[in-house]
């Protein structure tokens, strides 16, 4: 397993087996995670493989909305359950004050049981990291 | 009552071979119902539709992942549509890959992808397994595409983004299946927008064919002997579809044309010939999506096997090719 996505794994409690069947590269301080048959792909050299999984900072890795959206269903750590309208407010850029079990850093966002987005989490602020793609109502 | 004005050619050429040639009109100015897709790669049918039963979404009677609304007012600005629990997608468009069929852990070619509704639904269809290359030589296409596998939750799909043919060259013989979705002149669109007919013309028409014709040659290369091939486009016009098909056939004697099915939707046989061109019996088992039979936009699809016998070039390139522009769409974009 790539160093990076074990990292994201243990922060958020995400099963091994997830990432069993995938792969992963480091590219221009980027992780991408895709099937292993799309990293081997070399007939032509792609712009993209897969799904950004997270970006490489010189002091954290900062996993993607949409990475976590598909791989961090399982996670059972640093995870913030919200509600309709807190998770819009988050979706369109806002934050929360709010006081939860998760550690300082990125918190996966969650509603409805599924994860909508990364957030940060410095007590009692929860921040959105989500990209601004287009309005949530 | 026909409300919408449509040109004396357009009337002319279509209707000397599309059946009850009123309805067809009728239909054609009708707006599109909103429709959608159920993207099962985020969560299960059921999960999807009880966040959206107040829509109150009506299903499609031949895909059990397509849904109706009466007002689909403001679905793309929904939570379920944010996080890619649904596509929004054209009731025809999801077709064709319904007619591929890609299966687990195979390689598929999507030669014209973008925006990428299709490679999305392929991608689903394939339970997130093996790979498929989806492909689009337009910069700014190709970010929409890469925005669609991003939400959809894609982690089978490689993008590129090369001319058509050259990517068909590169993996000649060795895709499991194909879709060529071709870039056509778009008269389904008509029913979306009214500027779509202002717009509409014989030498509009004439542009595609040419790269239509290149573009299936080039994915029957890329299919592996044996391997099956959907070429379809949005449009009515014959020089965009089975004068396509038959430049193929002429190119390529073994190729298979086969009958394309879904049950519950309304498909009418191919044609036989359009204006002085004759087509091979062959073009007939190609089917048309008429609007005024299933109430979508028109659609053309020819379901293409590849013979077992034909000859299997050797993959070219081997990584000398480089997609333009590696992993530069949506940066700058994207919060992240």
């Amino acid at each position: 397993m790539n160093r990076r996505v074990r990292e994201l794994s243990e922060r958020f409690g995400i099963p091994r087996e997830v990432f069993d069947r995938l792969a992963a590269i480091e590219d221009q301080e980027t992780v991408f995670v895709s099937t292993p048959e799309v990293m081997e792909f070399d007939a032509v050299r792609p712009m993209r493989r897969g799904i950004r999984l997270a970006r490489i900072y010189p002091y954290s890795l900062k996993p993607t909305t949409f990475g976590m959206q598909v791989l961090g269903r399982e996670a059972t750590r640093n995870v913030v359950d919200v509600s309709d309208e807190q998770a819009k407010l988050l979706i369109n850029g806002g934050a929360l004050s709010t006081d939860i079990e998760a550690d300082n850093g990125f918190v996966l966002i969650r509603w409805q049981g599924f994860v909508v987005g990364v957030g940060f989490y410095k007590r009692p602020v929860l921040k959105s990291q989500i990209p601004r793609f287009r309005p949530v109502e | 009552m026909l409300t919408r004005k449509f040109p004396l050619a357009f009337v002319e050429r279509y209707s000397r071979f599309i059946p009850d040639f009123d309805a067809f009109l009728d239909a054609m100015q009708r707006p599109l119902r909103r429709t959608f897709r159920v993207n099962t790669l985020k969560a299960t049918r059921e999960r999807t539709l009880d966040l959206l039963a107040d829509l109150k979404p009506e299903p499609l009677p031949w895909y059990e992942l397509g849904f109706s609304l009466s007002d689909g007012e403001g679905l793309g600005k929904r939570i379920e549509h944010f996080i890619g629990l649904i596509y929004v997608q054209e009731a025809a468009s999801m077709a064709p890959p319904l007619v591929l069929r890609p299966q687990p852990g195979e390689r598929v070619l999507d030669i014209a992808a973008a925006p990428g509704s299709k490679t999305t639904e392929m991608s689903a269809m394939m339970q997130n397994t093996g790979i498929i290359i989806s492909n689009d030589p337009s910069p700014t296409r190709v970010r929409g595409l890469i925005g669609n596998v991003d939400r959809a939750g894609c982690l089978n799909v490689a993008v590129c983004r090369m001319d058509g043919v050259s990517l068909g060259r590169a993996v000649a013989g060795t895709c499991d299946r194909v879709l060529v979705d071709a870039p056509c002149s778009s008269e389904g669109t008509i029913r979306k927008s009214a500027q779509a007919l202002d717009h509409w013309s014989v030498a509009a028409i004439e542009r595609f064919p040419s790269i239509q014709k290149r573009l299936i040659l080039a994915g029957y290369l890329a299919l592996r002997p044996g391997g099956v091939m959907v070429y379809s486009t949005c449009t009515v016009a014959p020089e965009e579809n089975e004068s396509v098909v038959a430049h193929l056939l002429a190119r390529q004697p073994e190729a298979e044309v086969q009958e394309a099915t879904l049950p519950g939707l309304v498909m009418r046989p191919g044609l036989r010939e359009w204006g002085r061109e004759s087509f091979p019996e062959a073009v007939g088992r190609c089917r048309r999506i008429l609007p005024q039979d299933n109430d979508t936009e028109p659609f053309f699809i020819a379901l293409i096997r590849k013979g077992d016998s034909s000859p299997h070039p050797s993959p070219l390139g081997g990584g000398g090719e480089r997609s333009e522009g590696e992993e530069a769409a949506g940066r700058g974009r994207w919060r992240e």
